[in-house]
């Protein structure tokens, strides 16, 4: 049956949707409508290779024109101002009409805002798309001290990026550790201290009471009342599920889009993937949003799956990671539910990881080293993690032991 | 084909099953694996980021980049998941008196 499939959303989740949909359908029409004038591309570079000019933007498209052509899926730049999900319409600011069989919501994520009480709203910036990467990119070629507000991986990857730059960076997190909302202490601080060496001033524990314009640099006076002077400011704190269009219907929202462990949501022929999504997973048996990369892909091929009629569970362990200077952080699982934290290794040059057991079980791991050192053994934990196996400590804490030996076990 | 390309990389006993070791030769780096029916050679830095597979996983005649998990099969070169999307050169390998020899061309 010919169907028409609509991905509204066109990033990572959208375009791996589309392809994965063709490739076991043959038929409908897929079109993937896009609120960017840009081929979905890959936003990770953005705060790191981006700005330091090792990829350019035609480096991060993820697919040329000429795959989505082959394939027949097409992408048009519109941006919907209206759903209307009982006639199964979408409606486009400049009066199109989209009409669907099946629609897949990959509208993902937005940067939340700073509220400011006075008039400053356009002087602080933010980093989610490739626009705001150039503007970025461009500005701080002509500054010198730059503040961001916001502690998490994406403040911390842009103070990384602006350090290499020979940029003076103080970063203000308002928690009283860095990336606190995901990444254990212990990896948070061993982190920290790399900022540090590499000259960046890390202020946390501090809220921002008020920001004023000096000429053309800034005043940031701090609750302490101590004041930072800068000259320009980023500010990364924290994403919220891009859903308001959908905030007057039918469809259940509540942290994103509720979907369950295929990607269908509340309403019948609708499915969502990628950041706005709050999935049931069968495994950790809860709902979760997740902001990844790995994430928006395998949740995208998923939903495109299950819209194509072979119905496929999502279950994939969680996985991320961020680059800071010569760092390569990851996090697998979820690290917020255990009875037992087990250490392995205790030096940056070869890696530290830690595991986070229930019922000594594997539910997550995060660690940090230098680029290539926990790649490996992060891996073989997500495997661990999701055979769901008793493991053995000795093994877990010992670094001269080979982790391999417990999955073949 | 000529001898002269044949670069000796060590004895076959210096690579696990189901392991690679790295090694490099003038200015370029290989990764040299032993898979269950022998032994196979790529290069040694992964096509998405300019990072070493020497600490990547090898399994199943695959290896996945430490860095991304970018996978690649390790017979063929192909990219098999993303990030990685550019495959990676492979090179024909030999074994001679328990000695590992991989063809550079």
């Amino acid at each position: 049956m010919k169907n028409n499939i609509i991905i509204l959303g066109g990033g990572q989740a959208g375009i791996y949707a589309a392809r994965e949909i063709r490739q076991n359908d043959s038929k409908s029409n897929i079109k993937i409508l896009g609120e960017e004038n840009l081929l979905p591309y890959e936003r990770p570079p953005l705060s790191k290779d981006f700005l330091l000019d090792k990829k350019k933007a035609e480096d991060l498209y993820f697919h040329s024109s000429d795959v989505l052509k082959n394939e027949n899926i097409e992408f048009e730049n519109i941006s919907i101002n209206k759903v209307d999900f009982e006639n199964k319409k979408l409606f486009a600011k400049n009066d199109n009409v989209y009409s669907y069989d099946s629609l897949l919501i990959s509208t993902g994520s937005e940067n939340k805002k700073l509220t400011l009480d006075n008039n400053l709203k356009n002087d602080i910036y933010y980093l989610r798309n490739l626009e705001e990467a150039k503007k970025i990119k461009e500005i701080v070629s002509n500054k010198n001290k730059i503040t961001i507000i916001g502690g998490g991986f994406i403040g911390l990857e842009i103070a990384s990026s602006l350090s290499q730059l020979q940029k003076k960076v103080v970063v203000i997190e308002i928690g009283n550790q860095l990336m606190g909302r995901i990444i254990p202490k212990q990896i948070a601080d061993l982190v920290q201290n790399t900022h540090i060496e590499h000259g960046n001033e890390i202020i946390l524990n501090k809220q921002i009471e008020k920001i004023s314009k000096k000429n053309d640099d800034y005043e940031i006076l701090l609750n302490d009342n101590s004041l930072i002077e800068t000259d320009f400011i980023i500010a990364g704190i924290g994403s919220t599920p891009t859903v308001k269009l959908f905030e007057n219907t039918n469809l259940k929202l509540d942290n994103g889009i509720v979907t369950n462990q295929f990607c269908e949501t509340s309403i019948k022929d609708v499915y969502a993937a990628g950041d706005v999504s709050n999935f049931y997973h069968p495994f950790y048996e809860r709902n979760m949003r997740l902001e990844s990369y790995q994430h928006a892909q395998n949740h995208g091929i998923c939903a495109g799956k299950n819209i194509a009629g072979v119905k496929t569970e999502y279950s994939s362990i969680p996985w991320m990671w961020s680059d800071q200077f010569n760092l390569n952080l990851q996090l697998t699982g979820i690290c917020d539910e255990y009875d037992e934290i087990i250490e392995r290794g205790n030096d940056i040059n070869n890696g530290v990881i830690y595991f986070f057991l229930k019922n000594n079980k594997i539910r997550g791991a995060c660690g940090v080293g230098v680029i290539g050192k926990v790649g490996r053994d992060i891996r073989i934990t997500s495997k661990l993690t999701e055979k769901d196996a008793i493991v053995d400590k000795q093994i877990l804490s010992d670094q001269n032991l080979k982790l391999n030996k417990l999955i073949q076990k | 084909m000529s001898e002269e390309n044949w670069i000796e990389v060590g004895s076959t006993d210096s690579i696990e099953e189901e392991d690679l070791i790295r090694f490099d030769h003038q200015d370029k780096t290989f990764c040299v694996y032993k898979l269950t029916d022998g032994f196979y050679a790529t290069d040694g830095i992964c096509t998405h980021e300019a990072v070493h597979l020497e600490d990547g996983l090898v399994m199943d005649d695959e290896i996945e980049c430490p860095m991304h998990q970018g996978i690649f099969n390790i017979k063929s070169g192909e990219a098999l998941s993303p990030p990685a999307c550019e495959d990676l050169k492979t090179y024909p390998v030999k074994v001679d008196n328990d000695k590992i020899f991989i063809k550079i061309d």
